[in-house]
C-alpha cells in the first residue's frame, strides 16, 4: 500500500465500525445524535401531556408519581393520563415505523398507509362493524382484519411486476378509492348516531384508550423486531435500481417484499387500535430523513418522530379547545395539508 | 469463462435472441457490437443473471449462473447496468462501499478487506479524491468512474459493462475506456462491454462479437473480422476500413452517401 492511497479514508466519514465479537457493525453518528435529541425531546413531551390537564400537575410531581414516590396526584398521572400518553408513543411509533418502510418500497415520500388502502380497508371494516351494532371489542379486530385483506389485496396486485414502486402506488391508491366509495356507501345507508361514531373511528382517537391498545401494539413491535433489525440495514441497499442492486448480489424483489409486508402489518395492526390518525406515518419518515440528512428515512428517527408527533397532537386536541376533546387525527390532519405543500413548493425548487 | 447454450430471451410476446451458443475469452477484453435493437444488451444482462431466460443457459465457469446464489455471483461477476440510478446525496466512498455488499451481512458490515478493496477500487478509478463529494453532483464522467469503482470494490474476476460510454463525451469516453484496458492489462480482468461506437471499440477490444436481430454474425480479433464487408453485412451501412493512423486498428469510416465532396478536394472517394 502506497503512502498516498494510505490517508484516503474508505469509510465514509460520520461512521463507525462497532464490534462486539465476531459482530461488526457500522454506526452512523448523525442518526444516533438525532436519535438521542428527539429521545429527550419525547421524554419532555411526556412529562408535558402528563402535567397539563386538569388538574394541572406540575412536573416534578409529575416525575415523582413515575418513580412511585407517591403524591395525591398518583390516580391522575398514573392512571388517568399515563395509559394515554403511552400509547400515543406506542401509535407514533409503529406508524413511523410503517411509513418509512412503505414510502421507501413505494420511493416515493408521499405513500403511507391511507394512500395504499390499509386504512381505508381497516376503516370500511370497521364502518361495517359500527353501523351493523357489533360489540365494542370486535371493532379493532373487524378493523385489522380488514387492513390486511386491503394489503393482501395491493401486494398481490403489485406483486406481478416484482412489487415495482409506481405499480405499488397505482395499486394501493386503486384499492384505497375503491374501498372508500364502499365506506360512504355503508355510512350513508345507516343510523345517523351510528355513521357519526364510524366517521369519530376513522379520524383516529386516543380517547378512552390505553394499555390494551398498547399492549397489542407492543406484541407488533415485538413480533416485527427481528425484522426491522434486518430492515435497518436492507433499507440500505433500496435507494439503488433493481439492476445495480442485482449486481452487486441483492435480491430486490423479495427485500421489497419483505419490507413491504412488515410495513402494511405494521400500519394494519396500529390504525385497528387507533383509527387512522392521518399524516404521521406520512410525515414522520420524511421529517427523519431531513434531520438526519440521510437518502432514505431512518427507521429508529422515524419510530422516535412519530411518537414525538402524536404525543403533541393529542396533547393539543385534548387541551387547545377544551374542554372539547378534538380526535388526535384531526390536528395531525390539520398539520398534514400544509406539510404536503411544503413538500411540492421543495420539489418544485429543486426541478427549476 | 463465460458462456451461453443455446439461449432464448425476450420480452412479453416478442423473441429477442433464440438459440445462441456464445463462448466469450477469460483474461480478455470482449466488446459487443451491433446496430440498435439487435439483441446485445439484452445478451449481456441475460449474461449478468439481471434478465431469466426463457430457454437454454448461460454458465459461469461452466456452472449455470442460474444456479448460483446470487451473492455468490456477485463475489465472481461484477454488473455495470446501463445509466444506473444516482442514490440522492450518497456520497462516492458511501456508494462504491456498496460494492462489497456481496462480502457483508448485517452483523457483520466493515471488515478490513472491504477497506483494502474500497481504497484500492477509489485509487484505480481515480475518484479517490472525490470519496466525501456526493455522487449526484459530480460529472457523467467522474460518476461513470464512481460506478466502476462501485464493481471494482466487489473484486470480481470479470466486469460486465452495458453501454459504460454511453452520454459522455469522445474525452470521457477514451478515459472510461482506458481503464477497463487498464484492468484487462494490468489486473487480468475478464472485461465485457457493449459500445456503440465501432471504433472505439477496434481500438480497445481483443475481441469482438458483432451481433444482427439476436444472432451472432462474427467473433474474433477486430483486426481480423472488422471489415467493409462485416460493416455493410451488420449495420449496412457502406463504408471504408483503413489502419488507425494512432493504433493501428481497424478505423471505420462511412463511405459519401448523400454529401458530395468540393471540387478540388484532396480526397479521393474510393467507394
Amino acid at each position: 500500500m502506497t503512502g498516498r492511497s494510505e490517508v484516503i479514508p474508505a469509510m465514509p466519514v460520520g461512521r463507525t465500525l462497532v464490534r462486539l465479537g465476531p459482530t461488526r457493525v457500522v454506526v452512523r453518528h448523525r442518526p444516533l445524535l438525532v436519535g438521542g435529541a428527539l429521545a429527550l425531546l419525547l421524554a419532555a413531551a411526556v412529562v408535558l401531556a402528563l402535567s397539563l390537564g386538569t388538574p394541572y400537575v406540575a412536573p416534578q410531581d409529575v416525575l415523582r408519581s413515575l418513580t412511585g414516590a407517591g403524591t395525591r396526584y398518583d390516580l391522575v398521572v398514573l392512571e388517568l393520563r399515563l395509559p394515554r400518553v403511552v400509547l400515543a408513543v406506542a401509535v407514533g411509533a409503529v406508524f413511523g415505523i410503517a411509513g418509512t418502510l412503505i414510502q421507501t418500497v413505494a420511493r416515493n415520500p408521499l405513500a403511507s398507509p391511507d394512500v395504499i388502502g390499509v386504512s381505508q380497508g381497516a376503516g370500511l371494516a370497521a364502518t361495517v362493524a359500527l353501523t351493523a351494532g357489533a360489540s365494542a371489542v370486535l371493532i379493532a379486530p373487524a378493523a385489522l382484519a380488514g387492513g390486511l385483506l386491503a394489503a393482501v389485496a395491493v401486494l398481490l396486485l403489485g406483486l406481478r411486476h416484482g412489487l415495482a414502486a409506481q405499480r405499488f402506488v397505482l395499486a394501493g391508491v386503486a384499492v384505497a378509492v375503491a374501498l372508500r366509495a364502499l365506506t360512504e356507501v355503508v355510512m350513508l345507508s345507516a343510523d345517523p348516531i351510528d355513521g357519526i361514531r364510524a366517521q369519530i373511528w376513522l379520524v383516529g382517537t386516543l380517547a378512552g384508550k390505553g394499555w390494551r391498545e398498547t399492549a397489542y401494539l407492543g406484541a407488533t413491535l415485538l413480533l416485527l423486531l427481528p425484522v426491522l433489525l434486518w430492515a435497518g440495514w436492507a433499507l440500505n441497499g433500496s435507494a439503488l435500481d433493481d439492476d445495480t442492486a442485482r449486481g452487486i448480489g441483492l435480491r430486490p424483489v423479495a427485500r421489497r417484499v419483505g419490507l413491504a409486508t412488515a410495513g402494511v402489518l405494521a400500519a394494519a395492526m396500529v390504525t385497528a387500535q387507533v383509527g387512522a390518525v392521518d399524516f404521521v406515518a406520512l410525515a414522520a419518515p420524511q421529517m427523519a430523513r431531513r434531520l438526519v440528512r440521510a437518502e432514505r428515512p431512518p427507521l429508529f428517527c422515524a419510530a422516535l418522530v412519530g411518537a414525538l408527533l402524536v404525543v403533541l397532537a393529542d396533547l393539543a386536541g385534548r387541551r387547545l379547545f377544551a374542554p372539547t376533546q378534538l380526535p388526535a387525527g384531526v390536528l395531525t390532519a390539520a398539520l398534514g395539508g400544509p406539510y404536503l405543500i411544503y413538500l411540492l413548493l421543495r420539489a418544485r425548487r429543486k426541478v427549476s | 469463462m463465460l458462456s451461453t447454450r443455446d439461449l432464448a430471451v425476450g420480452y412479453e410476446d416478442r423473441s429477442v435472441i433464440d438459440g445462441l451458443d456464445l463462448d466469450l475469452p477469460s483474461d480478455a477484453f470482449t466488446v459487443i457490437v451491433g446496430p440498435n435493437a439487435c439483441g446485445k444488451s439484452t445478451l449481456l444482462r441475460t449474461m449478468a443473471r439481471l434478465l431469466a431466460p426463457r430457454r437454454g443457459t448461460v454458465l459461469l465457469d461452466g456452472a449455470a449462473i442460474r444456479d448460483l446464489p446470487t451473492r455468490a455471483v456477485a463475489r465472481r461477476l461484477g454488473v455495470l447496468p446501463q445509466s444506473p440510478l444516482v442514490p440522492e446525496g450518497v456520497t462516492v466512498a458511501d456508494l462504491v462501499g456498496r460494492g462489497r455488499q456481496p462480502y457483508q451481512r448485517w452483523w457483520r458490515q466493515w471488515s478490513p478487506e472491504d477497506e483494502v478493496a474500497v481504497r484500492e477500487a477509489m485509487v484505480l478509478a481515480d475518484v479517490a479524491a472525490l470519496a466525501q463529494r456526493p455522487v449526484d453532483t459530480l460529472s457523467g464522467g467522474q460518476r461513470q468512474r464512481v460506478w466502476i469503482a462501485m464493481t471494482l470494490a466487489q473484486d470480481t474476476e470479470a466486469l460486465l459493462l452495458d453501454e459504460p460510454t454511453t452520454f459522455l463525451d469522445l474525452a470521457h469516453q477514451v478515459e472510461v475506456l482506458d481503464l477497463l484496458h487498464r484492468l484487462r492489462t494490468e489486473r487480468g480482468r475478464t472485461v465485457v462491454a457493449v459500445l456503440h461506437d465501432l471504433n472505439l471499440a477496434a481500438r480497445y477490444a481483443d475481441h469482438l462479437v458483432a451481433m444482427r436481430d439476436g444472432a451472432v454474425v462474427a467473433t474474433g480479433p477486430p483486426r481480423q473480422i472488422l471489415t467493409a464487408d462485416l460493416v455493410r453485412d451488420v449495420f449496412g451501412l457502406d463504408c471504408v476500413v483503413v489502419p488507425c493512423p494512432v493504433t493501428g486498428a481497424p478505423l471505420v469510416v462511412p463511405a459519401l452517401g448523400t454529401l458530395s465532396l468540393e471540387k478540388g478536394s484532396p480526397c479521393a472517394a474510393q467507394s
